[in-house]
């Protein structure tokens, strides 16, 4: 990969962006600034601005009387190297500009690759940025370096050989594949089997997302998946966990009968194919799998006699009459003992993003108690409200944010560790979304 | 929980009052004791939240209430509420939960929420919204109360019982103790009278939190603890030494028992001596008549230094049970070795006291201690301390720990610094500088962070070596954001967790470690007073105290 790749490029890295600020001018503290700005056209080229950073003199001077080195000046963090690959330029430049702001944070040294012109000469284009920051006024600052690929022809086939010499040798290596990812073609698995740690957005799946989750699922055996759309739910998962807390409705978790999660559809006549119900589906599959719940039989359209009618209602609505939002996904759990819970995933019209989770809703029964919990979010809180045979016994709202990308983002990377609910909540989910078998 | 039976008491505790006839508060306590026992119901303790597994607490506090005495007072608006208030924001408390703020001042309920808020806002480590801030603040009220006064408490029981039926608080109750000293045996034998302190059979906990200074000597300590026994079991009694709930402190646990590689070097085989500093650059910030009373030694030494010596130096515990954990830390106390006859004097050889006098500190000029306001100007409080113990147990026996602790010193630093013993056989001999020993250092504050130093060839066609450094800075691989050490700790005693709070016995053993140096000095003047330049790194004679073992203070 020394060679010049040769080519002209059509495009080559956005060059906007902050000054730099070299190193050994001071900063404001808490923010990142952009201490180092290059260019290369080899990936040989990429590894000497690399180095050429570090052995600056302001970078690598020392503080510290009587000669003695005591602390650096300026430092690469040393945690992870994060390789992200961005199918559009626009998306490789939202994601770089997200990633600066994570500097002093996590990831030591970011590659984002934005492969392109798949059927031009091969060409490469890089460029190497150091962001610094300092905690507090006279720290040492630590910095992260970024590099902005974008690999045209056949270089964009061999990304894996791009991205091996350039990772920090012995530190873990995390893989962003924002939008759609290719699995099961061979670049995406060079990539994926350098990997230790998968970052996927299960939420941005095309269709309904349920073979990306599958395929998912089996690369999941063998590098550690974390999904934005299972983080996202995290403040949904503490609302719920919290209302059984209360130990008057904790038993009533054991006699569970039905499972509903309702969720944002935009409607129209391929509103079954073309709504992403990944989400909904992570919801069922986390209260399973904490649950000892097995999915007996996996998701299938509903086609009860009463919905009939509104499949054949699937087309366009009427001008002015109610938009149809498609059918229901059902899947039966089996709770053990000849027990089962019922799933339904239920399509709802609304102008959210569609697959967007509206309502979790949990029915109970319990020596002739009836008990139904409900949780919605909205922008800033998620509110759990649970009646007990039709009289309301809770109704409480649960401060959490939703989240931005950049966040989850910082946690995906801040996991050390397999994170074994979120694993089994993918199993679950893969196995809900198993192909019906033919009858 | 158990109940205790009415009348035994705790190991060491002195017998209980007998009742009198006509004593208001008694016939109080028996009379709520009564109707406690009468609501007894079976145990059914529920078995834990399946849906809680992987989420940030895998068990949420129970429902409780929060009585908190000084609830006026600087600590309680500085620290404890802005920590509550956190811990709420960020959904770790229960939602069944309710402050009652106990002062000796006349205020209402609304005039308290809005000096809390004020201070929440001042101190918080987040933005006060009022979504947020709503909630919480219709969980807070406040009752006036003189602390020696039984009706006082008896009207607490029944606001508390009150808050049971309309908060849901589940007869759990956490009673803080955030005012000055003197008042802790007055509040908790008034807790006791009231029969606050007692616990039914499957009917709610009751614990109690006492802020340090835990008494000012070895005696005064164990009638403080004599005192708290007499109404609290010890597994009642969460003693806070905020350092332990500091994050970098814990993670001194996990760099010991969670690394392969340091214990087998950790011990006198290889280590040859431990420095342990908690430097300040601040002086007694108007807090002159506290100081006066306490000085470097009670104020540092006797907690947050010999808490870092026992998690340095203890073994490792069989469990992470607050129980093995404090066995372990309190065996190192006790077998720290006797200082030796101390001569008023020069104290031993092993003791340095200091008091600063007018220098500079970052760049501006500040006033000796002696003429800070509320100091007497011929005090002989000392603001600095350093000490050399040994540990006569199988692994630290010779190994000298120096300790020190000062105010006005050039820089606010906190470190633990294990120098190695040097290589047994100079086999670079004639190079231009000798390989200085391995040294390990822990920052505790500011920077938080591991350095290892080790010894490097300098790169050329000769053979020199330098030290070098491997250093690990906190910051760069974990977000900076660390829970207060205040939201560590209240969430832990609401948990029950008592494995960062101090115990009884090592309150008393620590004190059996200085009250000897703190009785020698009171027996004669300290001469040389002042005796360091604010802006230094103390006494000369500080660094003498190393010099003898050929040692020297780490540049910090």
């Amino acid at each position: 990969m020394a060679a010049d790749l040769g080519g002209r490029p059509p495009s080559a890295p956005p060059r906007t962006g902050p000054e730099v600020l070299p190193f050994g001018i001071a900063a404001v503290p808490g923010e990142p600034v952009l201490r180092w700005d290059g260019a290369a056209t080899t990936v040989a080229a990429v590894e000497r601005e690399l180095a050429r950073i570090w052995s600056s003199p302001p970078a690598r001077d020392a503080i510290g009387g009587e000669g003695r080195e005591e602390r650096t000046v300026a430092a690469r963090t040393s945690v992870l190297n994060l390789v992200v690959v961005a199918r559009r330029p626009e998306i490789g430049e939202r994601v770089a500009a997200e990633i600066s702001t994570l500097t002093g944070r996590h990831p030591s040294r970011t590659l984002v690759l934005v492969p392109t012109d798949p059927d031009g000469p091969p060409w490469f284009r890089a460029q190497v940025r150091a962001y610094c920051m300092a905690a507090r006024d006279g720290a040492p600052e630590t910095c992260a370096e970024l590099v902005y690929a974008v690999a045209g022809g056949e270089t964009g086939r061999h990304l894996a050989a791009v991205v091996t010499p350039l990772l920090v040798h012995d530190l873990p290596v995390a893989l962003w594949w924002p939008g759609d990812p290719p699995f099961g073609t061979r670049p995406a698995d060079e990539l994926v089997a350098l990997a230790d740690r998968l970052i996927v957005d299960g939420s941005a799946w095309p269709g309904d997302g349920l073979d990306r989750l599958r395929a998912v699922a089996r690369l999941a055996r063998s590098v550690e998946v974390t999904d934005f759309a299972v983080l996202r739910q995290a403040r949904w998962r503490e609302a719920i966990a919290a209302a059984f807390d209360r130990a008057d409705l904790r038993p009533y978790l054991g006699s569970l009968r039905q499972i509903t999660v309702t969720h944002a559809s935009h409607g129209g006549p391929d509103a079954d194919w073309s709504t992403n119900v990944v989400r909904p589906v992570y919801h069922v599959a986390w209260l399973a799998s904490r649950l000892g719940l097995r999915p007996i039989r996996a998701l299938h359209r509903d086609t009860r006699p009463e919905d009939r009618g509104r499949r054949r209602a699937s087309r366009p609505a009427p001008p002015g009459g109610p938009a149809d939002p498609g059918r229901d996904l059902r899947a039966t759990l089996g709770a053990g003992r000849g027990r089962t819970v019922e799933v339904v995933i239920r399509p709802a019209i609304s102008t959210v993003a569609a697959g967007t989770t509206l309502r979790v809703e949990l029915l109970a029964e319990r020596r002739g108690r009836e008990l139904r919990v409900e949780a919605t979010a909205e922008a800033d809180v998620v509110r759990v409200r649970a009646r007990e045979r039709g009289i309301e016994v809770l109704d409480r709202p649960y401060l959490a944010s939703r989240r931005t990308e950049t966040d989850l983002l910082a946690e995906a990377i801040e996991v050390g560790a397999a994170d074994h609910v979120a694993l089994d909540a993918l199993k679950t989910a893969a196995a809900l979304a198993a192909p019906e078998a033919q009858p | 929980m158990q109940a205790r039976a009415e009348g035994s008491a705790g190991p060491g505790s002195a017998p209980r009052p007998t009742r009198a006839e006509g004593d208001p508060g008694l016939s109080a306590r028996a009379a709520r004791l009564a109707r406690a026992a009468g609501s007894q119901r079976p145990s059914s303790r529920p078995a834990g939240n399946p849906l809680r597994e992987g989420l940030r607490l895998e068990r949420m506090p129970d429902p409780a209430a929060f009585v908190l005495f000084g609830a006026t007072g600087d600590l309680a608006h500085r620290k404890v509420v802005p920590a509550l208030f956190q811990l709420w924001r960020t959904n770790l408390l229960p939602h069944e939960f309710a402050l009652v703020g106990i002062g000796r001042r006349p205020l209402g309920d609304d005039g308290f929420r809005t000096g809390l808020r004020a201070s929440v806002e001042e101190h918080g480590r987040a933005p006060l919204t009022a979504a947020a801030w709503e909630p919480f603040a219709a969980c807070i009220s406040y009752q006036r109360m003189d602390f020696g006064d039984p009706a006082g408490y008896a009207a607490l029981a029944d606001r508390l019982d009150e808050l049971d039926r309309t908060r849901g608080t589940a007869a759990n109750r956490l009673f803080y103790l955030a005012t000055q000293p003197s008042a802790f045996a007055e509040i908790i034998a008034g807790l006791g009278r009231a029969g606050l302190d007692h616990e039914v059979h499957g009917g709610g906990w009751r614990r109690v939190v006492i802020e340090k200074p835990f008494g000012r000597d070895t005696i005064s300590a164990i009638r403080l603890n004599r005192e708290v026994a007499k109404v609290f079991r010890e597994s009642q009694v969460y003693r806070i030494d905020h350092y332990l709930g500091k994050e970098t402190v814990r993670n001194l646990l996990v760099f010991r028992f969670g690394n392969g590689i340091f214990e087998p070097i950790w011990n006198r085989r290889y280590v040859d001596h431990v420095q342990i500093t908690v430097a300040e650059s601040i002086g007694v910030e108007g807090r002159g008549a506290f100081y006066e009373e306490a000085g470097a030694t009670r104020d540092i030494l006797q907690n947050h230094l010999l808490q870092l010596l026992s998690l340095v130096a203890m073994e490792p515990p069989a469990t992470f049970e607050a129980n093995a954990l404090r066995d372990e830390k309190v065996k190192v106390l006790r077998s720290i070795a006797p200082l030796g006859p101390l001569e008023p004097a020069a104290v031993a050889p092993g003791v340095v006291r200091g008091q600063y006098g007018p220098g500079w500190v970052a760049g501006a000029a500040v006033p000796g201690y002696r003429a800070e306001p509320e100091v007497d100007p011929q005090s002989e409080t000392e603001t600095f301390v350093a000490v050399r113990l040994t540990i006569d147990d199988w692994r630290w026996a010779g190994v000298p720990f120096y300790l020190r602790a000062g105010k006005r010193l050039p820089k606010r630093a906190t470190e633990i610094a294990v120098r190695f013993r040097a290589v047994p056989h100079a086999l670079f001999k004639g190079t231009s500088v000798d390989p200085e020993p391995n040294l390990l250092a822990l920052r505790i504050q500011p920077d938080e962070g591991i350095l290892l130093r080790f010894a490097a060839k300098i790169p050329g066609l000769g053979l020199d070596v330098r030290p070098v450094n491997m250093d690990f800075t906190y910051g760069s691989a974990f977000s900076v954001d660390s829970p207060d050490a205040y939201e560590t700790l209240i969430l832990d005693a609401l948990l029950g967790d008592a494995s960062l709070f101090t115990r009884a016995d090592e309150v008393e053993t620590a004190w059996q470690v200085v009250t000897p140096i703190l009785e020698a000095w009171a027996r004669g003047r300290a001469p040389d007073f002042p005796n360091y330049e604010a802006g230094s790194w103390g006494p000369a004679a500080a660094d003498a105290l190393l010099a003898r073992d050929g040692a020297r203070w780490r540049r910090i």
